[in-house]
């Protein structure tokens, strides 16, 4: 049998989450060899192969049309598809600016910061993704495993990919469950 | 006894008692979140669901009496969806966004209840509904997006101490906790103590101080006793690396049963005066830091320039028992110093003990009795403004119909709630008094022989304070209609005449009397005899151990022409200005040592915190000074505080 393949991505988050699965040291060589790893955002490879992969892992909420799209597609091309991290289960820290319009909260970031001088103004190039409410990606597209944590723990993570890796669903409980 | 089976468990509880209840006593977990131990059941956040046989639906078992051959089930697939129904609705309610929040991780009961049922994620997301931070109130914060709406806050606002402040407006989805009637905290009739933060299950009441500085699971706890009244509150110290965190009210104390006001709660934290660390001593005009062999040398040396006469001694009754019986051995017993006394100058006590000596025994009762009591004869007591917990258990109490009468010449805002509010006129309280046994005995309800024309003796009082005979006869009637009156006085407003009279009306009413003492050992002052006032006549040096207590002006002022002044504190003050000798002391969080509240409990205060390096207790330093002037001293306050008569009995 050949090795499961993995591919993961990240959107509206810190990339804490990716840095916590790179915490788990030199783990990280068993998730290797039971792995077969295709894209991610630290590897060349920067899409799921088309062909599809087994498992699908996306960190960060959905903040915009682009992000809409990287969810889409790996949903499209996994399994199962694994919501790392706070901002991919719940929205996480970029859900704050939830509470105010997009107006405000691009007004807020490219005009009024105490930074910004009079030059300031709301990026409008048609080419650039269209900011959206944060959302979690189980709002947008299906998701089958929930990892929270901000960022849940190396060792959390290194049981996930590792069960996954084996043909298991992790049940996330006791101590692998945090929402912090 | 009734027998129930909870999980095929068979379990005897008495008559009355919970399903909850019911469950715990045999040790199964049911995971709740609107109970709270300590208040009524109220099942509002239906997460204590359970299956009893023969009930249609799931039912509450925080609120449903278990009742004989009760068959229950606290687990099964249909609770289990049940649950996870209640906290996904929860959940969908507010903004529960657990890494920014302060009780994540440990402390919050919403998300451990989540955990509990492997929750993880939210079924259905937050609508993103801003609420608003109610960031108004100098202590805490009331954090909106946080709130269940389980009400365990209003409940021991009403329930546990009787303000009352908060509710709720509104229904359903739109329900709000809200402070009298919308207004914010910092602006309402909130007494501050805090009880509230106490009983929140979610990061929507925090204290500000305490805030992500420490949860559960990394803080140390430590009971003491607070010494911030007579009262003698048990408090739960919570502290962290040698900082205080935070301080809740002990559940396990006796005497307020988790209970306290701001003065223990947030007084402490919010102390921003600065910590004496070193020993000083006045060189050339000015206070210069010097070791504790050369400070307590030089202390020697002034108390030795004054003779027995020349020497005045004068200790906090913030101080525990043993710092206050080395403080009279030395001063009163071996350097035969006359004028030994505490900051408070007995006087509350002096009299108290007086009497006491009279009589020959106690006569005085404790505060449980005040649980029980259907009605209060308030005087002098300002209980909204000090002993603030004792005024808490009577306004608690309301809702039970007790009866208040509020007693008092000047302004006191029980009497707002009072049912009779008496205000004698200036200096006729006694004729008051005598009134009111007039008018007991005219309802033919005293207890003891009256003496005289009731009818007329009424009168006579009536136009002596000012006070409608009408209005006497009321408050007798309410008095002596009720089950187990008690009497709650000011001493510090009697004389032995008024004493006299306060012991007959609780005689001919068969009443309780309980005092306010004042400060934490002001009792345990009075027992060691420290309870004279504090007058100066050609002293030339006095010594002060005033510890962590604010000086009171007067002293500052009486002392000013002392020509040496040696002060026992922990923090800067005017005092500590005027001295030419400063020992740094510990403060109350720094000590262990025994106290007597007001109703007579021996208790015992255990050090939460650790000193700074060079600062001393009040005990090693009075021993350390007794030394340099050649002389052995010896706590023996056990026996000591208790030789006294005192008016109330002494016991731990």
């Amino acid at each position: 049998m050949s090795k499961p393949k993995v591919a993961s991505d990240w959107m509206a988050g810190c990339a804490g989450c990716h840095m916590s699965l790179l915490d788990m040291d030199e783990r990280i060589i068993q998730i290797a060899e039971l792995v077969d790893l295709r894209s991610t955002p630290i590897t060349d490879l920067k899409h799921p192969d088309e062909s599809g992969v087994d498992v699908g892992i996306l960190e960060g909420g959905i903040n915009n049309t682009s992000n809409e799209e990287v969810a889409k597609m790996m949903r499209k091309r996994c399994k199962i598809l694994v919501a790392l991290g706070d901002c991919a289960v719940f929205g996480g820290v970029p859900a704050m600016r939830n509470f105010f319009t997009i107006e405000e909260t691009l007004r807020r970031a490219y005009v009024e910061t105490e930074s910004t001088d009079a030059e300031g103004k709301i990026p409008d190039d048609p080419e650039l993704a269209k900011p959206t409410r944060v959302r979690a990606v189980h709002e947008v597209v299906p998701v089958d495993i929930f990892v929270p944590g901000c960022p849940p723990d190396a060792d959390t993570i290194f049981y996930v990919l590792s069960e996954l890796a084996q043909g298991r669903r992790p049940v996330m409980k006791d101590d692998k469950l945090h929402w912090h | 006894m009734i027998t129930l089976t909870i999980d095929g468990q068979k379990i005897e509880v008495p008559e009355g008692t919970t399903v909850l209840n019911a469950a715990r006593k045999a040790g199964i977990h049911i995971p709740t979140l609107c109970d709270h131990p300590h208040l009524k059941p109220y099942g509002g956040c239906r997460l204590c669901m359970v299956e009893i046989e023969g009930f249609r639906t799931l039912q509450a078992s925080c609120t449903i009496p278990a009742s004989n051959n009760m068959v229950v089930r606290t687990t099964s697939d249909q609770i289990r969806k049940a649950r996870k129904f209640v906290l996904t609705l929860i959940f969908s309610e507010r903004n529960h966004f657990c890494p920014y929040c302060q009780v994540s991780g440990s402390d919050c009961e919403l998300q451990n209840a989540a955990y509990g049922e492997g929750m993880t994620h939210w079924p259905l997301q937050p609508n993103w509904q801003p609420y608003p931070m109610d960031a108004s109130h100098p202590y805490f914060i009331l954090e909106h997006n946080r709130c269940i709406l389980c009400r365990r806050c209003i409940r021991a606002c009403s329930e546990l101490v009787g303000a009352n402040t908060l509710g709720v407006e509104e229904r359903g989805a739109k329900t709000f906790v809200i402070a009298d009637l919308n207004v914010p905290l910092g602006e309402s009739s909130c007494v501050s103590c805090g009880m509230c933060v106490q009983v929140c299950p979610t990061g929507a009441l925090i204290d500000r101080r305490s805030a992500y500085r420490g949860q559960n699971t990394t803080v140390d706890h430590h009971q003491t006793v607070c010494v911030g009244c007579s009262v003698g509150c048990g408090l739960d110290i919570l502290t962290r690396d040698q900082q205080l965190i935070r301080i809740d009210g002990n559940w396990d104390a006796k005497v307020n049963g988790g209970v306290t006001c701001k003065v223990g709660r947030f007084y402490p934290a919010f102390d921003d005066r600065e910590r004496i660390k070193t020993p000083l001593v006045r060189k050339n005009g000015t206070l210069q830091p010097v070791s504790w062999e050369e400070a307590l040398n030089a202390a020697a040396e002034k108390i030795k320039t004054a003779s027995g006469d020349g020497l005045a001694a004068l200790a906090s009754t913030r101080l525990p028992l043993e710092s206050l019986a080395l403080f009279r051995q030395l001063f009163a017993d071996r350097l035969r110093s006359e004028m030994v006394t505490s900051t408070e100058e007995g006087s509350r006590t002096a009299i108290l003990s007086k009497w006491a000596e009279k009589l020959g025994k106690a006569f005085e009762g404790n505060i449980d009795q005040v649980h029980e009591a259907g009605a209060f004869f308030i005087m002098g007591a300002d209980l909204i403004n000090e002993h603030e917990v004792l005024g808490f258990f009577i306004r608690r109490r309301f809702p039970e119909g007790i009866k208040l009468i509020v007693v008092d010449e000047d302004q006191n805002q029980l009497g707002d709630l009072a049912h009779c509010a008496l205000t004698p006129q200036k200096k006729s309280l006694a004729f008051l008094v005598k009134g009111l046994i007039a008018a007991v005995a005219k309802l033919g309800q005293n207890r003891i022989p009256f003496e005289g024309q009731p009818d007329e003796e009424v009168q006579k009082a009536s136009s002596a304070c000012g006070v409608a005979s009408d209005l006497l006869l009321e408050a007798a009637f309410q008095l002596t209609n009720s089950e187990k009156p008690i009497i709650i006085y000011d001493p510090a407003m009697t004389n032995d005449e008024m004493m006299s009279l306060l012991i007959t009306l609780s005689q001919t009413t068969g009443a309780t009397m309980i005092s306010i003492k004042g400060g934490a050992n002001a009792m345990g002052a009075a027992q060691l005899g420290m309870d004279k006032s504090f007058k100066l006549n050609g002293h030339q040096v006095a010594y002060i151990a005033i510890g962590d207590e604010e000086p009171k002006e007067k002293i500052i002022q009486q002392i000013e022409n002392c020509s040496g002044i040696i002060v026992q504190a922990s923090y800067y003050s005017r005092l500590t200005a005027m001295a030419d000798v400063v020992l740094p002391v510990v403060n109350w969080l720094e000590q262990d040592g025994h106290f007597i509240n007001l109703d007579g409990r021996l208790q015992t205060a255990t050090k939460a915190l650790q000193p700074p390096e060079t600062v001393w207790t009040n005990e090693a330093v009075l021993t350390a000074l007794a030394e340099k002037l050649g002389m052995i001293i010896e706590s023996d306050w056990e026996s000591v505080a208790t030789q006294r008569p005192s008016p109330v009995s002494i016991a731990a």
